[in-house]
């Protein structure tokens, strides 16, 4: 720490609200205008929903419809009688919640592992944690369907809900590097206590990694939820397939995309994405304050 | 490495070793039964002639390789994705960096601006090709009407060859989402004591920033940085829906030269040597970084 | 739509609706429905979108009561995704019986065995009345002279034009005995800047898709015919080409490259603000979906020299080698693909363009057909020329040449002559890598 003279402490302690003042101005003046180009494709999205198809790509472009065409929202989830997206969605959901649970369980143990635990070899297999995360997925596609294939998982969500319960590189090496920002006095104190790892796991790490769980699983929610190419390739026949699936069936060759529909159901499809994140935000940005770090 | 390998350890040594191997098992089972097959045909099938039958392959030793260094497109893309991934990392990071730090203040509406800088990432996806339509094009897009109403000539974007990479760049910091939330998660898990502490020692907000902020935040950084790395390499939406590698050849980065040869021209042997160069690049660029990381970065209590 | 479900009765109706009396032909396998015991399932990998799968269901509801041994499912795949998924599906061998190929997948996917060679079935079903379909649609499917699939869809590009703004400018609409150089001038005369109005949409194919548009009125092609070598540095090519620049980026009537790129899925003739463009059978629907003005088709102008020429393309179906009842997949495909199938799938329903002059002459009733659209049937019969590259197993890197060459010349990125040169080079070192294959 740098120490400053007191003089200046002082002077600086007394405009401390001036201070606060200008900060909180600063922050909005980057804040405001750069939320307004990030919040353009949410509004983009919505608009065209809102729209009949043949406004969509009207000239000029207009953001607010002339009229409000609500029907698309109805028209959209019942699909022609031909998308189920009531299915769909059960389906979606059913493996997001299986793959969140099963990531969070199986990264934890194995980020602990090789964050705080001592082994021989331990460098060796984290350089393969990080490796597997090197080799472009694209490139896999092909020899991982055919993988699926030989073990007679395709047309069921096996392959999608199978892997999650064995960790998944990027999300270990995500909690590998919070739980290295932990204290090692707290695991010296459990351990003079006599808790065990497992206890000091469960007692010391979850608790204060919240946030990184807590952020975990938004990850994983979000990635499973939009996870469009797996579905794809690994579903078939409809009362399987997962909403991302289901809802491109909207698109077709040569411009016959119809994009209010679509764009309908994608709304209501991040409607759930965005109250988890806004109700669940407390949980990972505020968690560690309850939870009182001695550092 | 085998001296170390063989050196007797005590029996509490010995134990946590135990518990270390029964933690990583589901991991180490899934790369067993998922990757190892897939990963080590891949590399096999690189020195074949596959093109989509797995019959009759014939082997052509490192004619895929050779093929690939002699072709100067798969020079370019190798330039092209050098260039994206240094913009990438370098804005990228450092704007969800600002952006996590803007978002930890303690500022009247917060949540809801969280939410506003992560809605990009929500709505990825479809939305994608319909929405950067709307902001970067050039006669109809936001982007350069703002710039219009501010006497700018707005540039063609991703429809000029000198452009195109920019806006790709430009383009990826609406995907900041992820790398913002990660940022913010290791800035809520700075112990507050240790401001507290720096403001009694007078330390004033660059010096916080730097002492307490930046130290404690590296491990998370770090991996930031590796990510943003690894995923400007592979991410090729915005590519694949937008640009499908032009003008010409120049956002023909390596993820589309090896998508175009696996779907398109249907050499999968091909695009299989393509991901191991990937991969080979990867690793040096990851192999460097954790070099250079025990330089910068801090580490609270790692057992070596 | 008019009728519900297609029942034998229905069936019978619309065919007999159909300005031909090719149904003749038709009633033997009619009158022999099979009987219910033993059911196969017959599987397929196809891509509509979910407002054509109605008239699908339709059809294959037909099928299956004609057919009470056959079930027919269907796996959907997206128009984007269906040509990547196949090659997985083809790597571990569990393709679907009957997949739909894209016109510019035939020759790779036949050459890969993913579509077997069905040449010997179709010629010795006397029934199916392969010569009654557009021989340029055949010619696509034919692969080593075998044919190895079937087109169900294939149409010609002709030129389309805004009635509306003609109107505005108190110009004639195009007329049959137009030129080229008519058509420009009608395009520079059109082009307001002021009102962001251009004559003419601006584009270029110089693939497969609209090919001859603009070259083919000089007399050229960017190929020989046995897609051994490129043929773009000649004359009449640089001609055209110089032709299209010059219209496009010196007297600006066309949307050059960025312009018209700001119209996603849509072009600027579709969103309304060029006069003239492109116009293809397979995207009227999409017209008559997204435009909001009066519109009209006319034949491609001639070349000086009184000539007529454009481009066509379309899609086919193909039976797979893992199929192991090829002749199931026949019997489906048969009437499917007869001037029935296709008069009740893509005539009526105005979706496409049936591979079957008669089947395009019982579209032009549809509703997306617009009021001339006739001069598509004339096309058909009379100019209108599968382009290529199409038989040559570097087709799609061909393709991928050719129009980034467009895309650069559309965006003013490259000259005629440069372009002229690359395609020339890299044009054939591609075709030179598969010579021995």
């Amino acid at each position: 720490m740098t120490t400053v003279k007191p003089k200046k402490t002082v002077s600086w302690r007394k405009s401390v609200k001036g201070r606060r003042a200008i900060g909180i101005a600063i922050t909005f003046a980057l804040l405001v205008p750069l939320g307004i180009a990030f919040v353009l494709p949410f509004i983009v999205m919505v608009s065209t929903a809102l729209k009949p198809l043949n406004q969509v790509f009207a000239f000029p472009p207009r953001l607010i419809p002339e009229t409000l065409q609500w029907q698309n929202f109805p028209d959209g989830w019942y699909g022609y009688g031909y998308v189920d997206f009531t299915t769909c969605t059960w389906n979606s959901l059913k493996i997001t919640l299986n793959n969140i649970i099963g990531n969070l369980v199986s990264c934890t143990l194995a980020a602990y592992a090789f964050a705080r635990l001592k082994a021989r070899g331990k460098n060796f297999f984290f350089a393969i944690v990080l490796a597997t995360m090197l080799l472009p997925n694209e490139a896999l596609v092909v020899p991982q369907y055919v993988l699926f294939s030989r073990f007679g998982w395709l047309d069921t969500h096996l392959p999608l809900m199978v892997p999650p319960w064995f960790g998944w590189p990027f999300f270990i090496f995500l909690l590998r590097q919070f739980f290295l920002t932990i204290p090692e006095e707290l695991i010296d104190a459990a351990k003079i206590d006599g808790a065990g790892h497992a206890r000091i796991l469960m007692q010391i790490f979850i608790p204060l990694s919240k946030p990184a769980l807590a952020t975990l699983a938004i990850f994983a929610f979000i990635g499973n939820w939009n996870n469009f190419f797996g579905p794809l390739l690994y579903l078939r026949t409809p009362n399987v397939q997962t909403l991302p699936v289901c809802l491109v069936q909207y698109q077709g060759a040569y411009g016959n995309t119809e994009w209010h529909l679509m764009m309908a159901v994608a709304t209501i499809a991040v409607i759930p994405v965005l109250l988890i994140f806004i109700f669940g935000q407390r949980y990972f940005v505020e968690g560690i304050a309850t939870s009182g770090v001695k550092g | 490495m085998f001296r170390r390998l063989m050196r007797p350890i005590s029996p509490s040594a010995k134990r946590e070793e135990r518990i270390f191997y029964l933690f990583i098992l589901p991991w180490l089972i899934g790369l067993v039964l998922f990757n190892v097959g897939p990963v080590f045909g891949m590399l096999g099938l690189s020195f074949t002639d596959w093109r989509i039958s797995l019959d009759n392959l014939q082997f052509v030793g490192l004619e895929n390789y050779r093929t690939l260094f002699a072709d100067p497109i798969f020079r370019i893309s190798v330039g092209n994705t050098l260039y994206i991934v240094v913009g990438r990392v370098v804005f990228g990071t450092s704007f969800a960096l600002l952006l996590a730090i803007l978002l930890n203040q303690k500022v009247p509406g917060i949540p809801f601006f969280r939410a506003v800088y992560y809605l990009p990432t929500v709505t990825a996806g479809v939305a994608v090709a319909l929405v950067w339509i709307w902001i970067f094009n050039p006669r109809l897009g936001i982007l350069n009407y703002t710039l219009k109403q501010l006497g700018i000539q707005g540039p063609p974007w991703i429809f000029s060859k000198d452009w195109v990479k920019p806006s790709l760049i430009l383009m990826s910091m609406f995907s900041v989402g992820p790398n913002m939330i990660i940022l913010l998660a290791g800035l809520q898990g700075v112990p507050k004591e240790l401001y507290e502490s720096a403001e009694i020692d007078g330390a004033g907000n660059w010096a916080k920033f730097r002492n307490v902020t930046l130290p404690m935040l590296s491990p998370v950084l770090f991996f930031v940085i590796i990510i943003s790395v690894v995923s400007s390499f592979q991410n090729f939406t915005e590519i694949r829906v937008m640009t499908e590698g032009g003008p010409g050849e120049s956002s023909n980065v390596m993820i589309w030269y090896l998508w175009e040869n696996a779907f398109i021209f249907l050499q999968l042997g091909v695009a299989a040597a393509v991901a191991w160069i990937m991969f080979v690049i990867l690793m040096a660029l990851t192999g460097i970084q954790f070099r250079l990381g025990r330089r910068w970065v801090y580490y609270e209590g790692e057992a070596r | 739509m008019s009728t519900k479900q297609l029942s034998r009765r229905n069936f019978l109706r619309l065919a007999a609706a159909s300005s031909t009396g090719a149904v003749v032909g038709y009633l033997g396998p009619l009158s022999n429905i099979a009987s219910a015991q033993d059911t196969v399932e017959l599987t397929f990998g196809r891509h509509w979108e979910a407002a054509f799968r109605p008239r699908q269901a339709e059809y294959d509801e037909g099928f299956m009561e004609r057919h009470p041994d056959i079930k027919i499912s269907i796996t959907y795949n997206t128009w984007a995704d269906h040509n990547n998924v196949v090659p997985a599906w083809a790597a571990a061998g569990t393709l679907p019986d009957v997949i739909y190929v894209h016109g510019s997948r035939a020759t790779p996917w036949a050459h890969e065995g993913i579509i077997i060679d069905i040449h010997d079935i179709v010629v010795a079903d006397e029934e199916f009345n392969v010569d009654g379909m557009w021989e340029e649609s055949v010619r696509l499917y034919r692969v080593n002279g075998r044919i190895h699939a079937l087109p169900y869809d294939h149409g010609p590009i002709i030129l389309g034009y805004n009635k509306d703004l003609f109107d505005a400018a108190g110009m004639d609409y195009p007329s049959e005995d137009w030129t080229m150089e008519d058509m420009a001038a009608a395009a520079i005369e059109l082009t307001d800047p002021n009102a962001g109005i251009w004559g003419w949409d601006g584009r270029l194919d110089l693939g497969n898709g609209g090919g001859g548009f603009f070259t083919g009125a000089w007399g050229g092609t960017t190929m020989n015919a046995d897609e051994s070598a490129m043929t773009v540095d000649t004359p009449e090519i640089r001609a055209a080409l110089n032709h299209w620049y010059n219209l496009t980026h010196v007297e600006n009537a066309g949307a050059s490259g960025t312009e018209m790129e700001a119209f996603p899925n849509s072009q600027p003739f579709r969103a309304g603000v060029a006069a003239m463009g492109h116009i293809a059978t397979w995207s009227t629907p999409s017209m008559r979906a997204l435009a909001n003005f009066e519109w009209d088709v006319a034949p491609t102008p001639m070349g000086a020299d009184g000539s007529r020429y454009t481009g066509a393309f379309g899609s086919g179906y193909g039976i797979t080698p893992t199929s192991d009842k090829p002749d199931t997949a026949w019997t489906y495909l048969r009437e499917y693909l007869s001037l029935e199938g296709m008069i009740f799938m893509w005539s009526l329903s105005g979706r496409g363009s049936p591979a079957r002059p008669e089947g395009l002459e019982a579209w032009l009733t549809s509703d997306p057909a617009p009021p001339s659209g006739r001069y598509f049937l004339e096309a058909m019969f009379d100019y209108a020329v599968t382009g290529p590259p199409f038989q040559s197993l570097a087709a799609a890197q061909v393709s991928n040449i050719l129009s980034r060459e467009a895309d650069l010349l559309r965006l003013g990125e490259t000259s005629v002559d440069e372009a002229i040169a690359t395609i020339t080079e890299e044009g054939n070192a591609a075709l030179d890598s598969v010579a021995d294959m």
